[in-house]
Order: structure tokens, then sequence, then C-alpha cells
């Protein structure tokens, strides 16, 4: 199963606070939602253990965060694989990062692909939840960037 | 507080509505199943499963696992391979099955390792943390789309192919020329979906090698427990007189406890390697995901008729979609089982079908649920097709099929694809059907109803089977005949007991076969114990499955039973004091001919066969017989279904459903009754709810009961049953079998019956399952077509 997904997030910060945030894999991880813990394995990757509850699949999944800075500075790649309970997860993900009327946007857009018992839950049931995971990992970005939300798709 | 339930006591129970002797120890569950058996230092398995659906198996790093407390031991493919274990033989031999991955996972849910630990806790915990790196590889999930050989899934075969087998059977040049030539032609696909038998238990398997005195013993949710043997001991060289295979009582099998998984072989390994038994049960996922589904036949069906109704010639070209192994449980010489009764029991003067066979990452299977070996798909088939020509011919359904039945005095009836039917009656049993159904005042109602806008719609399945392999000289497993057997021991005080090589599922053997062996000795069948499951036990049999039971054992039974009145005669002539040829068999006594009240009963020569034995004669009372029957046998009936549609819903309520039977003699109507209506349930089930989904990654989107649903007495409809007898001449008591026949017979007329209701809106077939969402779809394109 694949689910698309994309937005576009303003944030209130210039352009290299920004873009440092994004960086930071410590910092990436502190904003994601029921995560229960997290080791960064060197500075772009870390690897994190979250709390999952979709449908009937619950438990700890491990995932794998690979941060993709291109260069140039306006462009940063995702890659989140792993899983749990024999359920696997791939999200692939980009974010243009450019400045508008002088905040910080990004444009992002990603690709998950679920395999396993997570594929079985059904789509709107996964799509509500990643949603909550987009929306609260962004508005934690926000939150210690002291930025506002102006649309998410 | 416990309750006796006393049993009736009835004798020369052939025909009678005996309850079934099983019962009251299931009701009080007191049955012993297999996840009840636990053996002292039993060890548990647990199996890790692949998310991918083709993925190549990088790495398996076994630490983690290893390192859970309880874990004693991580099996690969890899470690079974060193026992020459890595690889199984399918049933029919014609392709093989990885039993743990070996260097490529095939299906999304294949087997990749096994845990053994103390518990069956921390065997999942070991198997949760089993470390697999995988290298996703692009699903294959279209057997349309395999067929192109773009991506070859099995590379381990010397044909760089997908393509399995081709089989076909009839006259294709003939029946060609004659479809050109009707005057009349339907041609459509028709696709029996992906289902599964999903039976209430699980398999599972308690595996106990004794190293002291090197007998390996099988406790097995097996329909086959000799067959199973036989397999255990080729596969592994391990002499059949140390294996040992007990199958104890079965929740269901239906087909889906025919085959030998991954889950069996790795237990029996493992026991093998450690020396204590170890067990594993599966989950309902695995069951649903891993274990041999049914059906995925899409077929091409083509009739031709005459202007007034005749059908003139059939063919049927379909495409079989197998998934990652050929693990179809059909016999050697049949690799698309009886699919040649699509011919249904209609007198075609020519006839041609073929089938071609593919791999897909998707679940191997294909075995027979709760059907002779692929007589399902043909009977959905031809019952579609006839109710599409009948449309198309502006004929009443139920009129083609009296205009075009084979008649009761063709029989025994050579078909254009090869049987020979051994008898029916099909007009009389239609015809009792209309009758009971009231079909003329079900039209008018129609009639009226569309006239409102209403949608009603009634559908027929008037099908033929054919089962009860078989025929030795036809039918075999591996290479095993496959005939059937019963041993019976009358003991000195007149009861008795019957060891079949059958093994019941929920059938009710023990009521069954008693009633037949009591009805031809003479005895209370309260008083015959019948047992099966245990080969050291009970003579060899291929098990039960495809109806093949009662037409088989059943016939072993009858036959042993016969051997043991002839050793009787003897011992009664001493008793009575005349030339055995002065002695006949009636009215269930031994008695003088012209004296009938001198007179013994099989009690009598039971007490006399180990206290006053006939001179010359070999003391006691017991006999052996192997049936090999000389046909198959084909039992038939005549469906109705009446159905409302709701168009602005998409529910479908069916108001009534009859099912006319017949299965030859009867031996127990109740019990046949039960078998009807479970087999009705599961057949409503499949039409109207339950299909094995993929999606376009390899996805299996039904992996439990809350995707895979299974109707509960809410949805299930009432059932009316009725019969007809025409007994077959072949076996010795005119039995047929019964318990596949509403699961084969039933989807056609409930998709018939809902096409007949969507008929004024112009939809002419819908694949099962016919969702709410499906008809509601159907009905909504209708209306803004």
């Amino acid at each position: 199963m694949n689910l698309e997904y994309g937005g576009r997030e303003r944030i209130d910060a210039d352009r290299d606070t920004v873009w440092a945030f994004v960086n930071d894999p410590a910092k990436i991880a502190g904003c994601m939602p029921d995560v229960l813990e997290s080791h960064v394995v060197d500075e772009h990757t870390f690897d994190a253990v979250v709390q999952v509850a979709v449908g009937p699949v619950r438990g700890k999944f491990k995932f794998h965060v690979v941060l993709v800075p291109q260069p140039g500075g306006e462009h940063m790649d995702l890659k989140i694989s792993g899983g749990g309970f024999g359920s696997v997860v791939d999200l692939n993900a980009g974010a243009d990062v450019s400045v508008q009327d002088g905040a910080t946007v990004l444009d992002w857009k990603g690709v998950a692909a679920m395999r396993g018992p997570l594929a079985a839950v059904g789509g709107r049931v996964i799509d509500a939840q990643a949603k909550r995971v987009i929306t609260t990992t962004f508005a934690n970005v926000k939150t210690q960037l002291g930025a506002t939300a102006l649309d998410t798709a | 507080m416990s309750t006796t339930i006393e049993p009736e006591s009835e004798k020369h129970a052939l025909g009678q509505r005996m309850k079934r002797k099983e019962d009251p120890r299931f009701l009080q569950g007191r049955g012993r199943y297999l996840d009840d058996i636990t053996l002292p230092g039993m060890l548990y398995l647990a199996l890790v499963h692949s998310p991918y659906p083709h993925a190549k198996i990088v790495k398996i790093d076994k630490a983690a696992a290893l390192a859970v407390d309880g874990v004693v031991a991580v099996l690969t493919g890899e470690d079974l391979a060193a026992h020459g274990l890595a690889w199984i033989p399918t049933f029919h031999g014609y392709d093989k099955q990885m039993v743990l991955c070996v260097g490529k996972a095939l299906y999304q849910y294949q087997e990749v390792a096994g845990v053994i630990a103390t518990s069956r806790e921390a065997a999942l915990d070991g198997a949760e943390l089993v470390d697999v790196e995988y290298e996703p590889l692009d699903p294959v999930i279209d057997p349309f789309q395999a067929r192109e050989d773009k991506t070859i899934l099995r590379d381990d075969r010397e044909n760089k192919t997908n393509h399995i087998y081709h089989w076909e059977v009839g006259k294709r040049a003939e029946t060609d020329a004659a479809l050109a030539a009707a005057d009349v032609k339907i041609n459509e696909r028709v696709t029996f979906q992906r289902c599964h038998p999903a039976p209430l238990e699980p398999c599972g398997i308690v595996a106990d090698m004794n190293g002291a005195t090197g007998r390996l013993t099988l406790y097995l949710t097996s329909q086959a427990p000799h067959a199973h043997r036989t397999v255990v001991s080729l596969v592994t060289g391990i002499p059949e007189d140390k294996i040992h295979v007990v199958s104890p009582d079965i929740g269901g099998g239906f087909g889906n406890k025919v085959p030998v998984y991954p889950g069996y072989v790795v237990a029996a390994a493992a026991s093998v390697v450690l020396g204590v038994p170890v067990k594993w049960v599966e989950t309902r996922t695995e069951n649903l995901t891993c274990t041999g589904f049914a059906r995925d036949y899409h077929m091409d069906v083509e009739i031709g008729a005459t202007k007034d109704g005749r059908v003139t010639a059939l063919k049927v070209t379909t495409v079989a979609d197998h998934g990652a192994f050929d693990t179809a449980a059909d016999p050697t010489k049949y690799p698309a089982g009886l699919f040649g009764i699509v011919t249904g029991s209609y007198d075609f003067a020519t006839a041609f079908t073929e089938l071609d066979a593919y791999f897909t990452n998707k679940a191997p299977g294909g075995i027979a649920y709760r059907c002779s070996f692929r007589v399902t798909e043909a009977s959905f088939a031809i019952e579609r097709g006839m109710e599409m020509l009948a449309r198309k011919l502006g004929l009443d359904p139920a009129e083609l099929r009296l205009k075009n039945f084979v008649r009761k005095e063709q029989f025994p009836y050579p078909s254009p694809l090869g049987f020979v039917y051994d008898s029916g009656d099909y007009h009389t049993t239609l015809r009792k059907a209309l009758d009971l159904i009231g079909y003329d005042d079900l039209r008018k109602e129609q009639a009226e109803k569309r006239a409102r806008g209403e949608l009603m719609g009634i559908g027929i399945s008037t099908f033929t089977e054919a089962v009860g392999a078989g025929p030795s000289k036809h039918f075999d497993i591996m290479g095993i005949k496959m005939f059937d057997s019963a041993e019976i021991r009358v003991h000195p005080t007149g009861s008795a007991i019957l060891r079949a090589g059958t093994k019941s599922q929920g059938q009710g053997h023990e009521t069954t076969w008693a009633q037949i062996a009591a009805e031809e000795l003479g005895l209370d069948p309260q008083n015959i114990i019948v047992e099966e499951g245990d080969t050291d036990t009970a003579p060899y049999g291929l098990g039960t499955y495809a109806s093949r039971s009662t037409p088989t054992a059943g016939a072993a039974i009858a036959m042993a039973s016969r051997k043991i009145r002839e050793r009787a005669r003897k011992i009664a002539a001493h008793l009575l004091e005349a030339a055995e040829d002065d002695v006949e068999w009636a009215d269930y006594k031994f008695r003088v001919k012209g004296v009938p009240e001198n007179a013994v009963t099989m009690q009598e020569v039971a007490f006399a066969a180990y206290t006053n034995p006939a001179p010359n004669t070999e003391p006691g009372l017991e006999a052996t017989f192997y049936y090999d029957p000389p046909n198959l046998t084909f039992p038939y009936g005549a469906y109705v279904a009446v159905v409302d549609v709701d168009r602005e819903t998409g529910f479908v309520k069916v108001r009534r459903f009859l099912a006319i039977d017949d299965c030859g003699t009867v031996i127990n109507p109740m019990v046949v009754e039960g078998q009807i209506h479970g087999g009705l349930t599961e057949g409503f089930a499949i039409a109207f709810m339950q299909e094995i989904r993929y999606d376009e990654s390899g996805n299996n989107l039904n992996t439990n009961f809350t995707e895979y649903l299974v109707p509960t007495s809410l949805e299930t409809p009432r059932w009316e049953t009725a019969s007809t007898v025409t007994p077959s001449p072949h076996h010795p008591i005119g039995a047929k079998g019964v318990g596949e026949s509403p699961n084969v017979g039933s989807p056609a007329a409930f998709v018939n019956a809902v096409m007949d209701a969507l008929a004024p809106l112009g939809v002419t077939h819908l694949d099962m399952p016919l969702t709410r969402e499906k008809v509601w779809r159907a009905c909504r394109e209708a209306a803004t077509a």
C-alpha cells in the first residue's frame, strides 16, 4: 500500500535557522510524536523507537531516519525505514526550502509504502494517523522555532 | 455441575435421524484438540514471516532473538538445508515448496525463520527480534501479468517461466466449429475469487521425537494422517514404522488441513534435533495468509445454442493463479482436479476446456475447499453460463435447464469431457424444487415488483459433482492410490470397534460409520465405537476431503461388515445345527430358510465366535476391507435462491433459499442436513462477503476475521432443505457423498438471483463477493448511464 502526502508549511524564522534545525537529527527526533527513545547515529542519522497504535496494530516500531541535505541548502530529502510486528514502513520525502514574504517556506511531499498487517488496516485509518503524525511534527517544529502555520495539506 | 446426555439406542440405523454420538463430548467441552495436548518438557515454535511479497533475503541475524530469556534455538532456511529439509515436494509432485525462505521470499507472510522457546510468549518475543535484512523486488500479483514472463518469479526452476502447466480435455476443433455455427452464443469471463476455508481451529502440530525408542510421534491437525506419515517418511528418510501420526479432534478442515505446511516441518525438525516435544499452533493471521487458499480461477465461458434453447457446445478457458508454489492438492494425473465436470448436468454434444496455471507473488494453495478438486469452480462457471444464456435467449432459466438436462434414461452417462455419471434424475429434482419454492408465484410477484421499480431476483443452480476419488486406476496422491479402508472387530458380547482410514473434522463419522456397520451387522450403533486418525491402529487410508469418505470408507465399512457376515454365517449354521447353505441373513438375523423362528442374532453369533466357535473355523469375528471404487459418484442438486435488492444501499436480502440434494442413499438425514446447512452458510459467505485480496504492492488485505468475514447467525439466511434419492448403482449401499454439495452449488444460485434482480438495470455479471458496495455501485452506474 502506497500513500502520498504533501503540504506547505510557513515558518516565521529565517531560512538559515530553519535549515540548521531540519539538519539536526536530535531536533527532528524531538519533534516526532510518540517517540519512546531516540539515538543519534551520526550528523544526519538517528534511530527511534516509536509507540504505534493503528487499529489492531499496536506496539513499538523501530525506525531508522536519514536526513539527506542537498547542496545549496534549498532541498532536503528524508528517508524513514523500519517497522515492527511484521509490518514494514518505508517513507521517502523531500522538502524545498525557500523564502517568501520574509518567512521560510517548506514545500514538501512524500510517499509512504506500507507492508504487512499495517497495510491491511485500511487506508482511511492509516491516513488519519499519518496526518496526526505530520501535523504534530510540524506543530512541534514551529513551537520550537516560535513559528506559526499557514496551511497544511 | 456436569450433565450426562444419554444416547439414543437405535438398531438397524441406516436412514435414521440418530443424534451424533460425538456431540456429547463436544457440547461439554471434552473434545481433545491439538492445542489441548501438552507434553512434559515441551517447547514452542513461533515463525517469522516476510513483510515483503518478493524480496531477496540479504542477511538473517539471530543474536537478539537468541538473547531472549527462554529462547532455545532459531532456525532458518539455511539450517534446514543442512538437513536436506529446505524444500519439500508438493502433493502431486509437480513442484516443490520452500519450508523456510532460501535466498528469496516469494509472498507476503512467507515463513522466514522459526524460533523455539520454552514458552509460546518467549517464542513470539524472539520471533519479533529476528533481524532480517531484505532487498525488496517488484512483485507480480496478477496472473495475467505473470503470463507475460517479464519477471520470472521462480529462478529455482529449470524452466524460466511463470507458466506452471497447461491442461486440456475435450475436442477443441469440434467445439470451436459448433460454437461458430451456433444460433446464439454467450462468452463471458467469470472469476471465482481467491477465498479461504478458514476453519475455526487453525492448523497445528506437536512433534515428539522419543530418543529412547527412536519414534517420532506427530500430533497433527491432519485430514489425511496416513498420507502425512508416508510423506514424512519419504521426505526425511525416517522409516515409516518409526513415525506415528495422531490426528486428534479437529475443529473444521474443509481442505485446509490436507497439505503439509512449513510449521509442521520446522516443529518436527526441531523435535528431532533437540530431542524434546515441540508445539506449533498457527495464529488466525497465519492461517489466512500462509495456509492453503482456494479457487482464484479466471474462466472464460462460451456456450453455443440453437434458437429454441438447445445447448450445442461448451468451451471454458481458464487462467489459474496458484501463488508462489504449486501446492494445489490435486490427484497426480489431474493438475486441474476434476474441472472436467464443467459440462454440469447438461447434455452437450461437444465440449472443450483448457487451463493454464501461473506463479504469482501470493500465498500458495489451490486446495479443495469443501470441494472435490476444482468442482466448485466448474459448477460456478456452467451455472453462471446457463443463466446468461437463458437471458440472452429470453427463456426462463428453469425452462432452459429442463430442456437441456441429461435425461434419466441416459445414465450411466458418458460426458463429452470423459466422466461417466453414475445415476441421476435431474428433471424430477428440479421440478420438486420449483414446486416447493412456489416458482410460478415467485415469478408473478417479481413481475409485480419490477412494475413498481423494485428489484427482486430468483436464482437457480442445478449442479452435478464428481466426488469420491477414487478409482485407483485414475487417482493417486504422490503415487499412493486413492482407495480407503475399514477394520471391524466384533466383541464377544456383540459390541464392536470400527476403525477407518478416513478422519472426521466435524462430518459425524463416529455416528454414520456406526450406522452403516449396524445396518449390515444387525448391531446397535450405540455399541459400535468408531476410531480414526491414529496411524498405529487405523488401517491405511487416504483421509477425508473431496466428499470421498462415504464413497470410499463408507463402502469399505459395508464390505468389511459383509465379510464378517459371511464368517458369522458359518458360526450361525453351527449354532442352528443347519447346513451353511440353509442359513440366510434376513431381518437382521441368521435364520434357517423356511423356518424363520429358528434364528440367532449377530450378538449370539459373536459370543459363540469366542466361546463356541464352529469346528475347523478360526475363532474371533473381525474383518478388514480395502475398497477401491470402480467409479466416482455424482451427487447433484437443485438450489433456488430468492433475493430482494435495495438499490439505494446495495443490501441484498436473501428471503428464501431452498436446497434439494440428491446424494443417493442417505445414511443419517440429520447429519446430511447439518452438512448442507454448514455448506450453504459457507457458500453464502463466499457469494457475499469473502475474498483474500492483495493490493498492487502484494499486501494481503484480509488477514484476520475483522477483514475476512465469517457470517454469524444474524447474517445467515434460513435454509430450507429437501431431498430426492437416486442411489449410486456401484456403491455397496448406494450412497454418494454430500459434504461439499452445498458449497459447490450455492454460490451460483446466490449470484444468479442477484443478477436476476439487477436484470432490469442491464447488469449481466458481477464477480463475487457481491458486497453491498459492489451492488450499490452497479445500481448507481446503471442509474447514471
